[in-house]
C-alpha cells in the first residue's frame, strides 16, 4: 500500500487493481504529478499476493484514505467492480465513497489532480470519468 | 467583478506530466475559467490530461486565458508555474529532477 501524506479536508482515492504492482505504480505516477499532497492508496492483488483483488484490502484502504472530504474509488477491470461493491454492501456509506467509471491510470491522475486542487468529492469523481473523453492524439 | 485576462510565454522546456500537474492543481484553485493555448489548441487549464494533451515543447509559445472574478490572478499564477516548472524538467527519472 502507497500512503501520502494526510491532507485535512482533501478528497481521498482508492485504485483497485488484480495487481499490486499496478495500483501502486498508477498511485506513484499520480502522486508525482499532483504533487504529492493527496492520500492515494493501492488496494491492488489478494490477500496472498497473487492477481486478483480482495475485499480486506479495499475496506483497508477505504478507511486509510478517508479522511472526512469522501473517497473516490477507481477500479482497473470488471471484476474488481464486484469486489468494491461487496464491500460498499457491508459499509455502506452513501455520497461518502464513490466508484467510479474511468480509464485506470488516467482517471487516477485527473482525480487526484483536481482533489490537490480542493475539489469535492462529486468534482474528483467527475474529473475521473471525464478522462474517457480526453484524447491523447 | 468579472473581468477577462490573457498572458503568453515562451515555454523553457516540455510542458510534460508533472509541470502540467502543478498547472491543473493551480488552476483549480481559482474560481475563474481558464484556458491554455498552444499550437492552435486550446485545453481547459484545470484538466491535467488536456494540458498533457497540447503535447506542448520547449520553445513554443504557449498563452493562458482567463475570465472571472480572480482572472488576472489565475492568468499570473499560471505564467508563474509555466516559467518555472518547465524549467525542472519532464517525468523522465534519467532527466527529471524532483
Amino acid at each position: 500500500m502507497t500512503a501520502q501524506p494526510m491532507s485535512a479536508g482533501t478528497v481521498g482515492i482508492v485504485l483497485v487493481s488484480h495487481s499490486a504492482e499496478l495500483a501502486e505504480g498508477a498511485a506513484h505516477l499520480a502522486a508525482q504529478v499532483s504533487g504529492g499532497t493527496v492520500t492515494i492508496i493501492a488496494a491492488g492483488g489478494t490477500d496472498d499476493g497473487e492477481l486478483g483483488t480482495s475485499a480486506a484490502k479495499v475496506e483497508r484502504g477505504l478507511s486509510q484514505a478517508d479522511s472526512g472530504a469522501g473517497v473516490v474509488v477507481l477500479p482497473d477491470l470488471g471484476s474488481a467492480v464486484l469486489t468494491v461493491r461487496a464491500v460498499l454492501e457491508d459499509h455502506p456509506r452513501p455520497g461518502h465513497i464513490l466508484l467510479t467509471d474511468a480509464p485506470f491510470v488516467e482517471g487516477a491522475v485527473a482525480a487526484t489532480v483536481t482533489a490537490a486542487a480542493g475539489g469535492d468529492i462529486k468534482a474528483v469523481a467527475a474529473a475521473a470519468e471525464e478522462a474517457r473523453h480526453v484524447r491523447k492524439l | 467583478m468579472s473581468a477577462s485576462c490573457e498572458q503568453g510565454v515562451t515555454l523553457a522546456g516540455d510542458l510534460h506530466a508533472r509541470p502540467a500537474g502543478a498547472l491543473a492543481v493551480a488552476a483549480g484553485r481559482f474560481a475563474s475559467a481558464v484556458s491554455v493555448t498552444a499550437g492552435g489548441h486550446t485545453a481547459d487549464a484545470k484538466s491535467v490530461l488536456g494540458v498533457m494533451g497540447l503535447g506542448a515543447t520547449s520553445g513554443q509559445r504557449v498563452t493562458v486565458a482567463a475570465a472571472g472574478p480572480d482572472a488576472q490572478e489565475a492568468v499570473t499564477a499560471l505564467i508563474a508555474i509555466l516559467s518555472e516548472a518547465t524549467r525542472v524538467g519532464g517525468l523522465d527519472p534519467a532527466t527529471a529532477k524532483p
